[in-house]
């Protein structure tokens, strides 16, 4: 295939992807080397506010942009190199806390902080997925043929569900007197609170995780399954091999690129997690990194936002999933010229 | 049953569509974007009356409202703010005065709705909430408790009933993580006669007053729900109907559903009073909701839009939505409901001191508060670590030098 | 894996079998819960005690329930529905449609079981029920509180058909354009083994692990400010494209991008590549030789991708949310919006109702295309 009809082929795509993704991140990218701000003035004012009957008037100082002539705020755009950086990541408490061992104050740096819990969390549930969807790939493979319909129907509604109804229904499961919690109370008998304590949540975060993508992951392996050569399988069992190590020696080889695809697409979900933060609103105990950023964005009431921090804390997330990619890029590699 | 579901949908379908009771026929096409609470439903759904009305209630208004403001020309008419969301509207100069259309138009408004700032109308109030006490009646005087006026006195009350046993949990308390965990701080210190900013806009909560204010939180949750980090208003409402607490420091707009028959099993024995005094004020802050007017629109728009907006917050809306909220507009008829909001204000309570640096301190506040509670660090470094997080984000806002 | 040789024994199978019923149960329990919820006066569903969640004593008290022949009959009408949709409707598809549209004949098919099982449930059933349920007695008295009120709250008093009507056009914009796009770039990234090629895939890659709050909340003002910044261009008719659909279907589809061709990447590279050099010997240009002969044996491929892109579309938030206004919203944003920060107890439960609603579609899609899936991702081996 020539460049041209190349070009012709992926042209659309490709402008979307630019249009819509690239200079979105471009402009993120320059974002995190600059400030804006508005220009501020100081003027004393008098607000009157309603209370009740009469209004309470207060005299205070205020301090207010300037406007142009077209009534526009007043701006200045300077470059601040690697501050908002230094600003997220906040090496100097950062150094000092590990310096004296406390790990505590470490982790009370919302950066570092943001960064335990997401790494935790990306790294504990990428066994459980490929694992449990592994196992409930074999199951499924092992059930009837009079079951299999339904049985797989009924593995991927958590995948499908839409992931804000997924994450509030499974907390109305837990939160106060949720019916599951209740369910605890009465099998261990004593008192539980689920979100009063970090670990319970993160527990929790990590289990609605995998129920949700866990099913997706037994599908890709399920269909991987079909696929398997059954007389390897035979000659593995005249050869003696046990069930066991069938499993380890054909099944899983055959699997391989599937798990590394489920492992790469996995990745790089767990590691941009965010619903789990909101649904479960977490925030008190755990963040994650694109909370975090996410944080930074959002306006205030006042209509504040930390747009360069928020740049900078974005790159770095950027900078840590291409560091959790490089190894399954680096086979991605190898197929693409073993391939051609 | 399903047949009923049918006549049911049928009815309100007629109910909805054949009668309006607007004063007058608007022509001039007229959008208005504010928050989604209830009051805001039976405003807009008012203005909707007088016909070509379209209501955006959205949840991300906050998020919208400046830059959709900001346009050319703007792409809402109308704006529903609070005392803090006017002030990024204002700052951009995207909402007009109003005086000449006060004048024209608004013979009905009292003085009391008029928000001036330097004495220029910006924005009309429709109502005022404020957190204040509501507690349970029937337990309070079982165990001769009197009403706590204080949050010495509302301990004291907390331990007698914890001892008692005759609800889960003594005290609820909105103390989720972010805005509400601020809010409740910003009672108290205001509650302490503190004042949150020095010259230059430099922070000011590290004193003895932000550590009252800490100190009071931490005694509160001694007697909350454990999970009172992830407890929102809705949630504190619903411990209320469920009979599960006795006391709690809620919105005035959540006292109406205490009676509601359908979701309360504790109607009529919930009693509204003052918030619990501080050292200097009620620990409580005064909120308005209102109206404001694009400044990017003709001014025949901008006339045809107030009008609309008038005939939303008439007295007929307010008699129609009584308990909805505590509404300033002619017409409404504070009932018990409406007690405990009344005696805070009366008692001196401040009004929330909106203004750009507040919004940042607003923040910090509900990111850093909660490593306090949980004990991760103490009331010293908890208060620097928020007056820290506040200037670098002033900083970056250009607002701290 | 059928051979006997690889027969298990019995003591392997069982446990087998067991785990996966308590999968299923893991999976289905909380989206049975919320529909168990949605059905109850709201004292009754955030009640602690799980028996009265179920058997509703309030919602009974207040005079409505059904009986046991309600019951009985309805889970009949359901099961007959489920049977006939999964064993006459492919039948049923594959007859009547002609071959290039099997797509349209399922959207037919598929209307027509929807209102089918609509009309019997809603309609016809309760007409039976009142007459037989007093004469029946015991079998005929109201067991199980339950009403469908918040459901005539969601669709009727909040009009919340709007909103499905507005998911209905994003969702399919979202799948056609994804398609279409993706399909191309599927196809020339697969038979193209150039450098160029690989860089494009890795950097979708990259694009693909972006945190979306980021991208999206640089959108807003660019997009409200539109009809200024493209007026140079376009003149008086410039658009606002802040609230449009179009505008959130195509960052949608740009955001979808990088999953779709490297999902369609992979099914194309398993179509053998002598099938197309076949067709350019025969005189067909690239166009040609991928529309005659290559797109006829893609549709596992398209449907299994389409389906991705159709959940992607159905459950966004994030972008939906902020780039929609009220009039456009879809129905994942307003459902949000009724957890707002001033709801009560029956707001929440109403909002139940509607999260269900919203689950139901996705319900009979799966239902409908599963078997599609599973071939699909068979004959696709997703090979990453």
């Amino acid at each position: 295939m020539n460049f041209k009809t190349f070009a012709a082929f992926v042209g659309p795509s490709v402008f979307m992807m630019l249009l819509f993704i690239a200079f979105p991140l471009a402009t993120v990218f320059k974002n995190s080397f600059y400030v804006t701000q508005p220009v501020y003035e100081t003027v004393v004012a008098e607000t009157c506010t309603p209370g009740f009957l009469t209004q309470t008037c207060v005299t205070e100082e205020k301090s207010i942009p300037r406007l142009d002539e077209d009534g526009e705020i007043v701006t200045t755009t300077s470059y601040v190199g690697l501050q908002s950086y230094g600003n997220v990541l906040e090496l100097g408490r950062a150094w000092e806390a590990l310096s004296q061992g406390s790990w505590a104050a470490f982790q009370s740096i919302d950066f570092w902080k943001a960064l335990r819990f997401t790494l935790m969390f990306t790294l504990v549930t990428l066994p459980l997925v490929l694992g449990g969807g592994l196992a409930i790939a074999l199951m499924i493979n092992n059930a009837s043929r009079l079951v299999k319909g339904p049985v797989i129907f009924i593995s991927l509604l958590p995948f499908i569900i839409t992931p804000v109804i997924g994450a509030l229904s499974i907390n109305w499961l837990f939160r106060g007197d949720g019916i599951l919690t209740a369910f605890l109370e009465w099998y261990l008998a004593r008192d539980v609170a689920m979100f009063a304590q970090a670990w319970t949540i993160e527990v929790l975060l990590m289990v609605y995780r995998v129920w949700s993508v866990a099913p997706f992951a037994a599908i890709v392996f399920y269909a991987g399954l079909q696929t398997v050569n059954s007389d390897a399988l035979e000659s593995a069992v005249i050869d003696g091999a046990s069930r066991w190590q069938r499993l380890k020696y054909v099944v899983i080889p055959h699997l391989m690129p599937l798990i590394v695809f489920i492992s790469m697409i996995h990745l790089m979900d767990a590691y941009r997690a965010f619903e789990e933060v909101v649904g479960f609103s977490s925030q008190g105990y755990v963040i994650t990194l694109q909370w975090l950023t996410y944080d930074f964005l959002v306006p205030d009431e006042a209509g504040n936002r930390s747009i360069s921090r928020a740049s900078a804390s974005a790159m770095l997330t950027m900078i840590g999933i291409a560091l959790l990619l490089i190894p399954l890029l680096r086979r991605t590699w190898r197929d693409h010229k073993g391939g051609h | 049953m399903l047949k009923k579901l049918v006549m049911a949908g049928a009815m309100s379908l007629m109910a909805s569509g054949a009668w309006a009771a607007c004063a007058y026929e608007n022509t001039t096409p007229i959008k208005s974007l504010s928050a989604g609470f209830q009051a805001w439903k039976a405003v807009t759904d008012a203005m909707a009356e007088c016909g070509n009305f379209a209501a955006s209630l959205d949840q991300d208004f906050r998020e919208k409202q400046p830059e959709a403001f900001a346009a050319k020309p703007s792409l809402y008419h109308i704006g529903g703010v609070a005392n803090s969301t006017m002030i990024p509207l204002l700052n951009a100069g995207t909402i007009r005065p109003l005086d000449d259309l006060v004048a024209k138009y608004g013979q009905n408004l009292t003085p009391n709705q008029l928000i001036k700032v330097d004495g220029v109308t910006y924005a009309i109030a429709m109502m005022v909430n404020a957190q204040h006490l509501m507690y349970r009646e029937d337990i309070l005087s079982d165990l001769g408790i009197a009403v706590p006026t204080t949050y010495a006195e509302m301990l004291d009350a907390a331990a007698k009933i914890k001892e008692a046993g005759v609800v889960d949990y003594p005290i609820g308390g909105t103390f989720k993580t972010g805005w509400n965990l601020a809010e409740e701080f910003v009672n108290n210190f205001l509650g302490e006669g503190g004042d949150f900013f020095t010259q230059g806009n430099m922070p000011n909560i590290n004193n003895e007053k932000g550590m009252a204010a800490l100190e009071v939180m931490k005694a509160l949750t001694e007697y909350m729900d454990p999970e009172y980090l992830v407890s929102d208003s809705t949630y504190v409402q619903q411990q209320f109907q469920q009979g599960k607490i006795a006391m709690a420091n809620l919105w005035a707009s959540r006292a109406g559903a205490m009676n509601d028959e359908a979701e309360s099993q504790v109607v009529g024995k919930v009693i509204m009073a003052a918030a619990p005094m501080g050292s200097a004020a009620p620990a409580s802050s005064l909120w308005w909701d209102g109206i404001v007017i694009a400044s990017n629109i003709s001014d025949e728009e901008a006339e045809a839009a107030f009008q609309v907006a008038m005939e939303g917050i008439d007295e007929e809306m307010v008699k129609a939505n009584n308990d909805l909220a505590v509404w300033l507009i002619p017409g409404y008829e504070p009932g018990a409901l409406a007690a405990g909001a009344a005696a805070t204000a009366a008692a001196g309570a401040r009004p929330y001191p909106a203004s750009g640096p507040m919004g940042i301190m607003h923040t910090a506040l509900g990111n850093g508060i909660s490593a306090y509670l949980t004990g991760a660090k103490d009331a010293a470094t908890t208060l620097a670590d928020i007056e820290a997080a506040y200037v670098s984000a002033a900083k970056e806002a250009g607002l701290v030098k | 894996m059928s051979s006997r040789a690889l027969q298990q024994p019995l003591g392997l199978r069982l446990t087998s079998a067991s785990f996966l019923a308590i999968w299923c149960l893991v999976a289905a329990f909380p989206i049975f819960w919320i529909v168990v919820m949605s059905f109850k006066s709201p004292v009754d569903a955030y009640d602690p005690n799980a028996l009265n969640v179920i058997l509703g004593p309030n919602t009974l008290a207040a005079g409505k329930g059904l009986s046991i022949l309600d019951i009985v009959l309805g889970i009949v009408v359901i099961w007959v529905t489920i049977r006939l949709c999964a064993r006459k409707l492919p039948g049923m598809v594959r007859s009547h449609a002609p071959g290039g549209q099997v797509v349209f004949g399922w959207i037919i098919a598929g209307l027509v079981a929807v209102l089918g099982f609509l009309v019997v449930f809603f309609a016809i059933l309760p007409v039976v029920l009142n007459l037989l349920n007093p004469i029946l007695g015991p079998l005929g008295r109201d067991v199980i509180g339950m009403t469908p009120e918040h459901y005539k709250t969601v669709w009727i008093d909040r009009g919340f058909s709007n909103n499905f009507k507005n998911s209905l056009i994003v969702t399919t914009g979202v799948v056609t354009v994804s398609l279409t796009v993706g399909t191309l770039a599927g196809y020339g990234l697969a038979r193209s083994g150039s450098t160029l090629a690989f860089w494009i895939l890795i950097i979708a890659l990259i694009f693909r692990a972006l945190p979306h709050s980021v991208l999206v909340a640089g959108y807003l003002p660019v997009f409200i400010s539109s009809s200024e910044w493209l007026s140079p261009v376009l003149g008086e008719n410039a658009p606002t494209l802040y609230g449009k659909p179009m505008a959130v279907i195509a960052v949608l589809v740009a955001i979808n991008q990088p999953f779709t061709i490297w999902m369609l990447r992979s099914f194309f590279q398993n179509i053998p590549a002598e099938l197309d050099e076949a067709a350019r010997v025969d005189g067909c240009s690239h166009f040609q030789a991928f529309r005659r002969v290559i797109m006829p044996v893609m549709w596992p491929g398209v449907i299994t991708t389409g389906l991705f892109s159709f959940l992607l579309g159905y459950n966004d938030f994030l972008v939906t949310s902020l780039l929609l206004d009220a009039q456009n919203q879809t129905m994942v944003p307003a459902i949000a919006g009724m957890f707002n920060r001033e709801t009560t107890t029956t707001d929440q439960v109403v909002a139940v109702a509607a999260a269900v609603s919203i689950t139901a579609p996705l319900f009979f899609l799966v239902m409908a295309f599963q078997r599609q899936i599973v071939s699909g991702l068979t004959a696709g081996a997703v090979k990453g």
